[in-house]
């Protein structure tokens, strides 16, 4: 877990943006057959220019290594859009890309 | 009296207003409304997270989905709408539990989303979504899943 691919570009002031983590998005009952541990991402999170922008809250029903798009405005090529997610297990990793 | 009553109407509306407000940025739902995550059909999610409020069938709201998935690991959906959306859910009935995924949509942005999720077996999936006025809409769809892969 951790990986993260981002892509974000900006065009006539909407940013489309693709991202792709890596998670076995297993939930108690995928876990127990697949004899791992719970693992899935609860809370997903995207800031640009410190404003939220993406806010989800997920479950191990999401596909494995889940892949996300959506589009927002408010910010332009050059700024930052910054992903926290955060997993059942409480851990938290973070994700920074460029907007292009 | 009357003066009385007017003042306790002025501070419950101050407290719809603000109430809302606070709610605007980021909300983890797992941790507001626990109950609805462990739901284990639509109905009784969508209350847990939504209320009693009625649901108003709506076509504002593009849910794209495929009518037959062969894989059930990994199924496509695509919401999209115009309305001003506050909150928008998508539950199922395949696995252990309904709820699959809240998105609360920041102010000023609009419902354009497109994830992938499982489902065990063929169920109905319900989006509901509240608009910043309060209403509920949901649409939903039936969607057929051939865990085998054959296509059948």
């Amino acid at each position: 877990m951790g990986k993260m691919k981002i892509k974000a570009k900006e065009k006539g002031g909407v940013v489309k943006v693709k991202a792709m983590f890596t998670s076995v998005m297993a939930d108690k009952e995928e876990a127990e057959k697949k004899k791992i541990k719970p693992e899935f991402f609860t809370y997903i999170v995207a800031k640009a220019n410190g404003k939220v922008v993406f806010d989800a809250t997920t479950s191990g029903f999401m596909s494995e290594n889940p892949l996300l798009k959506f589009s927002f405005t408010g910010a332009k090529k050059g700024d930052e859009l910054e992903f926290t997610l955060t997993d059942n297990n409480g851990k938290v990793t973070t994700g920074k890309k460029k907007i292009k | 009296m009357e003066r009385r009553k007017f003042l306790n109407l002025g501070l419950v509306a101050a407290a719809a207003v603000l109430a809302p407000m606070t709610n605007l940025y980021a909300v983890n739902f797992r941790e507001t409304k626990p109950d609805a995550w462990k739901a284990e059909k639509s109905p009784e999610a969508i209350k847990a997270m939504f209320g009693d409020a009625p649901l108003k069938k709506t076509d504002k709201i593009k849910f794209v989905a495929p009518k037959l998935a062969e894989n059930g690991g990994s199924i496509p959906i695509t919401l999209k709408t115009d309305l001003d959306i506050e909150t928008i859910a998508l539950f199922q009935d395949a696995n252990p539990r309904a709820a699959t995924v809240v998105f609360s949509v920041p102010e000023g942005q609009k419902v354009d989303y497109s994830f992938r999720i499982k489902m065990r077996q063929t169920a109905l999936v319900t989006i509901v979504a509240k608009a910043k006025d309060g209403t509920l809409y949901t649409t939903g769809k039936e969607i057929d899943v051939s865990i085998g892969g054959c296509g059948g």
